[in-house]
């Protein structure tokens, strides 16, 4: 900062100018012209104090007042872009829990609603069962009912079959009670 | 040819005394004041609007202000912003001494030993007497160094002492020497320029060009150093530390 040549160049010049005051009249440098101090030190008081009034009551409390306000503003733009960001990221964990929650809904009814759909079938499949299986039964018991009619029938026509045709070989009826057993234990022995 | 010496030369435009004392108003005062009123028109005119998106003029003042801020903060602390305005104040009065000192025909208040000196010694007063306020007689321990054996102490603290004193005239010299010999250098490359005329004449010309670029940075360089010195001086008398 301080450059040598100056320095140097400087100290030459006061040294002469030093040598030169000791004579009447300063010939070389003006800068040691005693008459000219005064007039410069009022000046200089005067502008000096003048703008140290104008810096300190005007220009520094406007500019600190400026930078606290830009400050300030800044800051605040700071937080409520931080608490936009915040407000953002409750708003999707809301919209997400409310997402999971629907997803979760969905598949409990799905759940509940294939119980019950299996329920209902077997129920159905159950009774559809039962109503079949009375049926057949009841058809069973018909079956049965009716071969025993044919069964009966079928004695009687073989014994009424067997008295004619023992009437034609033989010439004669035939002993009802016997020939009658005969026929009862042949068709037995057939049907079974 | 005139003397490289007539520029410094102070000349009354007006004259009048104030009781037995001569207040004169010379070309110094005319360039102090027009200097006053430049800075002016940037701090207060620049900071009217008082914007939060500032201007160019009110950039420049801001830039102004928290450079000066920042220099207080880092070397004088906390303690230091009740001088931040004089430290502002004689910063940007340097500064604008300095440069308006660049302009041609005008003159550099700062380049007169007495303006330098006074503002010089200002400063070490008042540093002075703020380390007595704020220490008592326990600022006399700024000029024992810690840690020193006792019989380094009988050296330094003389040599202590005497750097002390000493700087009000390097404060002051400082910032006259390097304004006189700028313009001293210019305005005898200036002539050198007339010597040797249109054939020769362009190197000493191309260096004035050159020259001119570095005075306008010494100008604010030398307002800069004052100012941080001022701030260094200040750290000693609050903190009584080197």
């Amino acid at each position: 900062m301080r450059t040598p040549v100056y320095s140097a160049l400087a100290a030459g010049l006061v040294s002469f100018a030093v040598s030169g005051a000791a004579a009447a009249k300063p010939a070389g440098m003006p800068q040691l012209d005693v008459h000219s101090f005064a007039p410069q030190l009022v000046w200089l008081v005067i502008a000096f104090v003048a703008l140290y009034l104008v810096m300190s009551k005007l220009a520094v409390p406007a500019i600190s007042d400026t930078l606290a306000r830009r400050q300030a503003k800044i800051q605040s733009d700071l937080d409520a872009a931080e608490k936009a960001n915040e407000d953002t990221r409750a708003l999707v964990a809301a919209y997400e829990k409310r997402l999971a929650d629907a997803r979760e809904e969905s598949r409990r009814l799905q759940r509940e609603q294939a119980e019950a759909d299996s329920a209902l079938a077997t129920a159905r499949f159950t009774e559809l069962g039962e109503k079949l299986n009375g049926r057949i039964a009841e058809a069973e018991k018909r079956i049965a009912g009716q071969r025993d009619t044919v069964m009966a029938g079928l004695e009687q026509m073989a014994g009424e079959i067997a008295h004619s045709a023992y009437a034609k070989l033989a010439g004669q009826p035939a002993d009802g009670a016997a020939l009658g057993a005969k026929v009862a234990a042949a068709v037995k022995g057939t049907s079974r | 040819m005139h003397s490289p010496m007539e520029q410094f030369e102070i000349r009354r435009l007006l004259d009048f005394k104030i009781g037995g004392l001569d207040a004169s108003f010379t070309n110094s005062s005319l360039w102090m004041i027009i200097a006053v009123i430049l800075a002016t028109g940037v701090f207060v005119m620049g900071m009217r609007q008082r914007a939060l998106v500032p201007g160019r003029l009110q950039s420049v003042a801001e830039l102004g202000y928290e450079f000066i801020a920042n220099m207080v903060r880092d070397n004088v602390g906390d303690q230091g912003k009740k001088y931040f305005p004089f430290i502002l104040t004689l910063f940007i009065f340097i500064l604008f001494a300095n440069v308006l000192g660049m302009v041609p025909y005008s003159f550099t208040p700062t380049s007169h030993i007495v303006v330098t000196f006074a503002m010089a010694l200002f400063v070490f007063v008042g540093v002075t007497l703020i380390g007595f306020a704020r220490h008592g007689t326990h600022f006399l321990s700024l000029f024992v160094p810690k840690g020193v054996p006792f019989a380094l102490l009988l050296l330094l603290v003389p040599i202590e002492i005497i750097s002390y004193f000493i700087r009000p005239f390097s404060l002051s010299i400082r910032l006259f020497a390097n304004m006189l010999a700028g313009h001293t250098m210019l305005k005898v490359f200036g002539g050198f320029v007339v010597m040797l005329g249109l054939i020769g004449g362009w190197a000493p010309l191309a260096f004035i060009v050159v020259f001119t670029g570095l005075e306008l940075l010494i100008a604010f360089l030398q307002a800069y150093v004052f100012a941080i010195l001022t701030c260094l001086y200040l750290n000693d008398a609050i903190h009584l530390h080197h």
